[in-house]
């Protein structure tokens, strides 16, 4: 048996092993769960270790680039967390971590907030009659949801109905999200049985 | 009446097996049920379609190997067109595990003679989300210095005045979760107005529809393996998607149609409780 046999065997073994949790909590299952989680931790460590190497360790040695040691030195202060006399000094590089993470997000302002009430600006008249109403759900829809999250005003008959529709707008919404979760992961199931029945079986090409 | 109950008493062990048949008759059997190619994978297919040989295309791989099945066909297809109008590829990831995909991609597409550096690169994968996406769109070399091979990016005919995203003619993503399109368009469309299509597992799609309206996206690949279906008819690249389009369908039906048992069953179980009630009461 060569490599590549091999590997396809061990893929098949697998997809077995997760399977069959499907029949019965087992051990063959908890067994390959633990060997993903390990794998997938190692193979984390191993590509985040070169990272550190590539983008900060090869640029001062090899170039003297000398201010990557400033995030060097911060990536080591992360480390204090784990002795608990020094964990406070891990508190500064997370400190400069949460005010990059602050500024970056501000620019959402323009790109979530911004244009997505100009995208939300529309004419009500589109092309065609399906056009049209599409139009009409896009505005209407987008009000009736946020009637729904009003809080700061003492709710009306008026707001209270059109609360209710804006929480069927939100159903919807759920709705189709749920769909598309169902149609995820029965694209997981179709990909392994393609590789069952192509790879290991041969019996599609 | 009957039948129902009978059906919600069913250990739910058929029901998988049951799925599982349902699944793997059309692979070995195709129906050849008709794909329709929705408009914002035509859109997508427009974008690429409007580069011109020897424009420079990202495409980035931000995909976990939980989410793969269902965003790399996307990522494979895409790749395969742009290639073949003689576009030039640069391969990025910002989740570890993309770049697994990035490097068997690249690989593959060597031994059908395409030239690393020339044609088609990968520079690797950086560390820290939407700041190393930021840092990456304002200074290419500054993240990656070196390629996934450790040789110098400026070494490459491909990355010659290649310095910020705005010298990419488009930008392409497939993701599986965070960093995503709202990572991109924040950091990327927004400040540098590079054109940017995305391609997502299927859950994610519907909640990037208003970017795709606003015009923040240039296409969009909703519907995971169904993306990549439609992709493949309509640039007529028949691939694993396509092939996997039957299977889609029947799993569907089978799931809708438990869903509206599961229901019917639910609505004659509450009314025999209520039924139950009012007797109880009365006696």
């Amino acid at each position: 048996m060569n490599l590549a046999t091999a590997k396809v065997w061990a893929g098949a073994l697998c997809v077995f092993a997760c399977y069959s949790f499907l029949w019965k909590e087992n051990r063959f299952f908890r067994v390959f769960q633990n060997l993903y989680v390990g794998l997938a931790a190692g193979y984390s460590l191993v590509v985040n270790f070169n990272n550190v190497r590539r983008q900060a360790w090869g640029p001062l040695t090899t170039k003297g680039d000398i201010w990557v040691i400033i995030p060097m030195i911060f990536g080591i202060m992360l480390f204090a967390r784990l002795f608990r006399k020094y964990a406070w000094i891990a508190r500064y590089p997370m400190a400069f971590l949460m005010g990059l993470g602050s500024a970056l997000s501000m620019k959402a302002i323009e790109s979530d907030f911004v244009r997505q009430i100009q995208a939300s600006l529309i004419s009500w008249k589109g092309v065609g009659l399906g056009g049209t109403l599409n139009n009409l759900m896009l505005s209407l829809g987008t009000a009736l949801a946020l009637v729904y999250f009003f809080f700061t005003f003492k709710p009306n008959v008026v707001s209270n109905a059109a609360g209710r529709v804006g929480r069927w707008v939100l159903m919807l919404c759920f709705g189709a999200a749920f769909g598309s979760a169902v149609q995820g992961r029965l694209s997981l199931l179709i990909s392994q049985m393609q590789f069952m029945l192509k790879d290991w079986l041969h019996l599609i090409s | 009446m009957n039948a129902l109950k009978w059906f919600g008493d069913l250990d739910k062990r058929w029901l998988y097996l049951l799925l599982l048949l349902v699944v793997v008759f059309p692979l070995l059997r195709p129906l050849g049920i008709p794909i329709d190619v929705t408009a914002s994978t035509s859109q997508f297919i427009a974008a690429v379609d409007k580069l011109a040989p020897g424009d420079r295309m990202l495409l980035v791989f931000d995909y976990s190997i939980g989410g793969g099945p269902d965003v790399d066909p996307q990522a494979q297809v895409v790749l395969a067109h742009a290639l073949s109008r003689g576009v030039r590829v640069v391969e990025v990831a910002f989740v570890d595990t993309g770049l697994n995909y990035a490097v068997k991609t690249v690989e593959l597409w060597e031994s059908k003679g395409k030239v690393y550096g020339t044609d088609i690169i990968c520079l690797g994968y950086a560390t820290g989300v939407e700041t190393a996406i930021s840092a990456f769109a304002q200074n290419i070399s500054a993240v990656f210095p070196t390629d996934v091979r450790g040789k110098p990016i400026g070494s490459y005919p491909i990355m010659q005045g290649l310095k910020t995203a705005a010298d990419f003619k488009l930008i392409t993503e497939f993701a599986t979760g965070i960093p995503g399109p709202a990572e991109w368009i924040r950091q990327v469309v927004t400040r540098f107005k590079v054109p940017l299509g995305c391609g997502v597992v299927a859950v994610m799609g519907p909640q990037n529809v208003p970017y795709l309206q606003s015009g923040q996206l240039v296409g969009l690949l909703g519907g995971g393996l169904k993306s990549a279906a439609e992709y493949e008819i309509a640039v007529k690249m028949p691939g694993a998607a396509t092939a996997a389009m039957d299977a889609q369908s029947l799993g569907h039906l089978m799931i809708v149609l438990f869903v509206i048992l599961g229901n019917l069953l639910f609505l004659v179980e509450r009314q025999e409780r209520r039924a139950a009630k009012v007797g109880g009461v009365r006696a």
